[in-house]
């Protein structure tokens, strides 16, 4: 799914949608303004000099809301998101100078304790000028992994090298305009898992009886429960397709953003909120590996407008993630800037020249002194949702064991906690569309999979109707879903093992002892690629506790011990979930915005408006066609 | 024995003409695996299955698909029930059932039948079972696998879909193939082995295998220069039934030939917008590789081992003046029938070359796409041993209507000959499936 936004590679797998027909409909309908005789004959340049006509536009709206191509979405997207847009806007504003430094240079407490909700009022631009933005950047462990494999160094280090890169003294800011670069480079893992605590307590939430599950007409809502079982909703590829061809799973999908969107969110709600700084001041970059994380920034629903308590709508809303680039991208990047990205110090950046986000808690909870790890294999490589999930609960069921099985392939995996021959839950995990396809049939309503009209000998053959496929899915608590097989790691804006060469060669670094990726690639050398990028990804090591300046950093400043006693199910895979709770009220409280509304976002239905309005016609062309000899 | 090969040898008698028609275009008619009928697609939204015994309609299935049903396939090896899978335009694939044998499969028990007394007419009928959907766009064919275990489903959506049955009706989908850049018109399984053929708009045929758990590409063949309309496998055994199972008198360069041809197995079919139908045959794997896999050395290797390498066998004699939609490899003679927009319908036949003879309407064998091939095959360079020979041809076999397809299906009415005779249904724009007889 995500390898059909790629930028360089625009390999259309829907055709140009035969139902778009939004030139057509926006267009104004032509005034024959010239009073000549309609019936006159008239020359072929003479039509084509009286008056040119206005080039169709289709925005990127207009594909969002239209089920038919994602296509004509692409060239939008690409231009809209790309590393030239990183760059041009690098170029177009000088670097933003932050307000709490200039007061008093301490960390901002001291410009206004009590909240006050003027994150759109006038006074914002006191400080600086208008022009001024803060880059931001955020970095998904994936891609840290894929150029890890690609230059033959360890994730951490891939991962300095980025941030060396995007705010480091040999990094953007040599080039450019203004010399803008990002002020914070924020680990994607950090967000992570605040998104698995909350993960694990929604799930438990909807075991609950008392679940507030979905209604018609509510389906995808903010407010609601997710039904059983509950789907992940980080893969923008896979919600992209749910909400256009499957919308009965709306109601099985988790209601929380993914770590992209909850980072943009963090960032802009609290500097808006808390320092006056305005969304539109705050230019955000994702560094992902997929092109559909493109999409979901461009989704309504992760905007200021969802945040903002009162927000204006003649000011527009802000995406929270301005901008999403991949790890290719991010090496065009560099190339564009004529950085060679493997000459950059794999060292973090010191600690001296970072600039500390200005409310401590959260200073400490985005940038915190040891990296986080990924998880262990067994995780996957996608973020880890189900096992930290399944972990939860078995913490809350002592004595209980994780049992894992495989199923058909290797994308398809089950787990379920037992205890003694009893079976407390299961969860599954479904990666890859054709996997997705097997899930979604399962869900399916029973009535819907029946041919309309047709004869249904199903009553006459009990036992035959395939409910026992259907029972399997409404099992499972929880499902894992990810579009592409092989999980995140394997996204479609890695770098892919046929560029790997091309890559190397380019940054003139080359294979390390028998590293080398043979040039005509097929499935066996694509997995064991894939395998290498997950093995970074998995690698993360704990000797990376040494900041840059060599300083043995002290890690129990704000760590998870600062509630005292912890409950003992509160630590599962050493992310504290009281500690977690914590942060995110605070967040909450600095804002003045209700948690839900900070975590949580909502889906929709997504109608092809453009076939829908001329249903008949369409209907009507496309028999018309049939009976004429079309589909051909 | 040969007649000259200018002038075909048999003629194409109409034996029948199946009625009542359909009143819209029909697109391809599908034999019954066992019983002597035939189910033929049609762009009513019907699929309209009638008796080659009488000639005339057994069953109309309709009721299930919203646009035009374009392709049928029954599955193979079932006693006591067929099962058919249509591919429609609405892009969906629809599986029905039919209990066969009639009465004394009836349930007199009186177990869950009161809603079913007053159905008692359509008891007969075929009931739809299940709904395969997924396709983005128009489903251009399916086809089960010899087995049954797999169904393939191709697309305009330029996927080729792989469906297994776990149990009756309970589908999963094991692949979606994104391999063509463009529409994808045909779907052909291999007689004996899991490969799977598929034929499309972008002048491609791709070929695809299970590795582990991941059905991938193994194969592409590009040869046609335009659209390839149709696919499809020789026999399997052909080598015992037609031309070579002659053995006494060969050459050796013959033997060597159709030893050769055994190693390879199957031959492949096409036909295409490039009005020419040609025969593709895989290059055997070496033996050499089998035995150093046996002492495990070139594990890195392995990879290229599923790979298949398939080159041009023949480009059968050129008769078509437009579009070869369809062509048919008899599982019987090892004869091809080819048909198209311009009406016509060929039969070819394959048979040894006579050295001294420097006849016209000889196939062009093994002349072109060549490049690239190994010195193993170097062999494939000299003039082929074998030659296609037109049989018969016929003109207007639909009168001034395109013929979508053409197959060959067991002779069963009571005229047939002997228990191998054979028949070839054409299927037209006319609406109309036509039954003919080789003279």
């Amino acid at each position: 799914m995500s390898a059909i936004l790629s930028a360089d590679d625009l390999n259309d797998f829907i055709s140009p949608g035969v139902a778009c027909i939004k030139p057509i409909e926006t267009l104004p309908a032509e005034r024959s303004t010239d009073s000549s005789n309609p019936y006159e004959v008239t020359t072929e340049d003479k039509a084509a000099a009286s008056q040119p006509r206005a080039p169709a536009q289709i925005s990127l709206t207009d594909c969002l809301a239209c089920s038919g191509c994602v296509t004509s979405a692409e060239a939008v997207l690409v231009s809209l998101q790309s590393h030239n847009e990183v760059l041009t806007t690098l170029d177009a504003h000088p670097p933003l100078s932050l307000p709490w430094l200039e007061h008093d240079g301490t960390n901002g407490y001291s410009n206004g304790i009590t909240h006050t909700s003027n994150g759109t009022t006038n006074g914002v631009n006191d400080y600086h000028t208008a022009e001024g933005r803060l880059f931001v950047a955020s970095v998904s462990p994936q891609t840290r992994a894929s150029l890890a494999a690609v230059f033959s160094v360890s994730e951490a280090e891939a991962g300095n090298m980025i941030a060396q890169l995007l705010g480091g003294p040999s990094g953007l800011r040599g080039g450019g305009l203004h010399g803008s670069d990002f002020t914070w480079v924020v680990d994607t893992n950090v967000l992570r898992e605040a998104c698995l605590v909350a993960a694990a307590e929604e799930v438990s939430q909807a075991l609950t009886p008392s679940a507030r599950t979905p209604t018609t007409g509510s389906e995808g809502a903010l407010d609601t429960t997710p039904k059983q079982p509950i789907l992940t909703s980080a893969c923008p590829g896979w919600i992209c397709y749910a909400e256009k061809t499957h919308p009965y799973i709306l109601p099985h999908l988790s209601r929380l953003k993914s770590p992209q969107a909850l980072t943009g969110t963090l960032i802009k709600s609290v500097l808006c909120q808390r320092f006056n700084i305005a969304p539109s001041q705050i230019w955000h970059v994702a560094i992902m590996p997929c092109f559909d994380k493109k999409l979901e920034a461009s989704r309504s629903e992760l905007t200021s407008s969802a945040w903002l308590p009162d927000h204006d709508l003649s000011q527009g809303s802000v995406r929270d993630v301005d901008c999403v680039i991949t790890a290719r991208e991010l090496l065009h990047m560099a190339a564009a800037r004529n950085i060679p990205f493997s000459s950059l110090p794999r060292t973090p950046i010191p600690s001296s020249q970072r600039t500390p986000f200005p409310d401590p808690r959260l200073d400490a909870f985005l940038f915190p002194p040891s990296r986080r790890k990924n998880q262990n294999p067994v995780a996957g490589p996608s973020g880890g949702y189900l096992y930290h999930i399944l972990q939860t609960c078995q913490a809350q069921n002592p004595g209980s064991e994780i049992s894992v099985s495989r199923g058909r392939n290797a994308d398809v995996m089950e787990y379920s906690l037992v205890r003694g021959s009893e079976t407390i839950i299961k969860m599954a995990r479904f990666y890859g569309f054709r996997n997705i396809q097997n899930l979604v049939r399962r869900l399916k309503p029973s009535k819907i999979s029946r041919l309309p009209g047709a004869k249904s000998g199903a009553s006459r053959r009990p036992g035959a109707s395939g409910a026992a496929g259907n029972e399997g899915a409404k099992d499972y608590a929880y499902v894992e879903v990810m579009a592409c097989p092989g999980g995140c790691t394997n996204g479609g804006g890695q770098v892919k093992v046929q560029e790997v060469e091309d890559v190397r060669a380019a940054e003139g670094t080359h294979a390390v002892n028998g590293d080398a990726v043979i040039s005509k690639p097929g499935p066996k050398e694509q997995k064991e690629w894939l395998a290498r990028v997950d093995e970074a990804y998995f690698s993360g090591s704990d000797e990376e506790s040494l900041d840059g300046d060599g300083d043995q950093v002290m890690t129990d400043n704000d760590g998870p011990t600062t509630n005292g006693h912890a409950k003992e199910d509160d630590i599962v895979n050493g992310i504290s979930r009281s500690y977690i709770g914590d942060v995110l009220s605070h967040w909450s409280d600095l804002t003045g915005v209700d948690a839900q509304r900070l975590l949580y976002t909502s889906y929709r239905k997504v109608e092809s408006d453009v076939g829908k309005k001329k249903q008949s016609d369409v209907e009507r062309v496309a028999g018309l066609a049939s009976s004429l000899g079309g589909g051909w | 024995m040969a007649p000259p090969p200018d002038a075909p040898s048999s003629t194409l008698r109409p034996l029948a003409t199946l009625s009542p028609p359909s009143n819209s275009r029909a697109w391809q008619s599908a034999p019954h695996p066992s019983l002597p009928l035939v189910a033929t697609a049609c762009s009513d939204k019907t699929v309209r299955v009638y008796s080659l015994t009488s000639f005339t309609l057994v069953h109309s299935i309709s009721g299930g698909h919203k646009r035009s049903i374009r392709s049928v396939s029954w599955k193979p090896g079932l006693k006591g029930q067929s099962v058919l899978a249509t591919g429609s335009f609405d892009a969906s694939a629809g599986i029905w059932r039919r209990h066969e044998g009639g009465e004394q499969e009836h349930d007199f028990t009186g177990a869950g039948r009161d809603e079913e007394d007053d159905e008692e007419a359509e008891d007969e009928d075929y009931q739809f079972s299940c709904i395969l959907d997924g396709h983005e766009s128009e489903i251009k064919s399916l086809q089960w696998s010899p087995s049954g275990q797999y169904l393939a489903t191709c697309s305009r959506d330029k996927s080729v879909w792989i469906w297994e049955e776990l149990e009756d009706d309970n589908f999963e989908t094991v692949a979606v193939l994104q391999e063509h850049d463009g529409d994808v018109k045909c779907v052909a399984w291999h007689p004996e082995e899991d490969l799977l053929a598929s034929a499309s708009y972008d002048d491609t045929v791709r070929l695809y295998r299970e590795d582990q758990d991941d059905w991938v590409q193994v194969g592409v063949i590009e040869g046609h220069g335009e659209t390839v309309w149709w696919v499809e496998f020789e026999g399997s055994g052909m080598a015992q039934k037609d031309f070579r199972s002659r053995r006494d008198g060969l050459t050796e360069e013959q033997s060597q030939h159709v030893e050769l041809l055994e190693r390879s197995g199957p031959r492949l079919a096409t036909c295409s917008d490039d009005k020419t139908v040609r025969l593709w045959r895989r290059t055997p794997k070496e033996r050499s590789e089998q035995d150093s896999r046996s002492t495990g050395i070139p594990s890195v290797l392995r990879s290229f081992s599923i790979d298949e390498e398939w080159l041009e066998d023949a480009i059968l004699p050129q008769q078509h003046e437009r579009t070869v939609y369809s062509v048919s490899w008899s599982r019987k003679t090892g004869m091809i029938v080819s048909t198209g927009s311009d009406g016509r319908i060929i039969v070819y036949k394959e048979r040894w070359r006579d050295p001294a003879s420097n006849s016209v309407k000889t196939s062009v064998q093994n002349s072109e796409a060549m490049e690239g091939v190994g010195n193993s095959e170097a062999k494939a360079h000299t003039p082929s041993l074998t030659e296609w020979v037109v049989v018969a041809e016929l003109f207007s076999a639909h009168d001034v209507f395109e013929v979508n397809h053409v197959c060959w299906a067991p002779r069963k009415d009571k005229g047939r000959r002997d228990d191998d005779e054979e028949v070839i249904v054409s299927t037209g724009d006319d609406g109309v499936v036509r039954v003919w007889v080789l003279d």
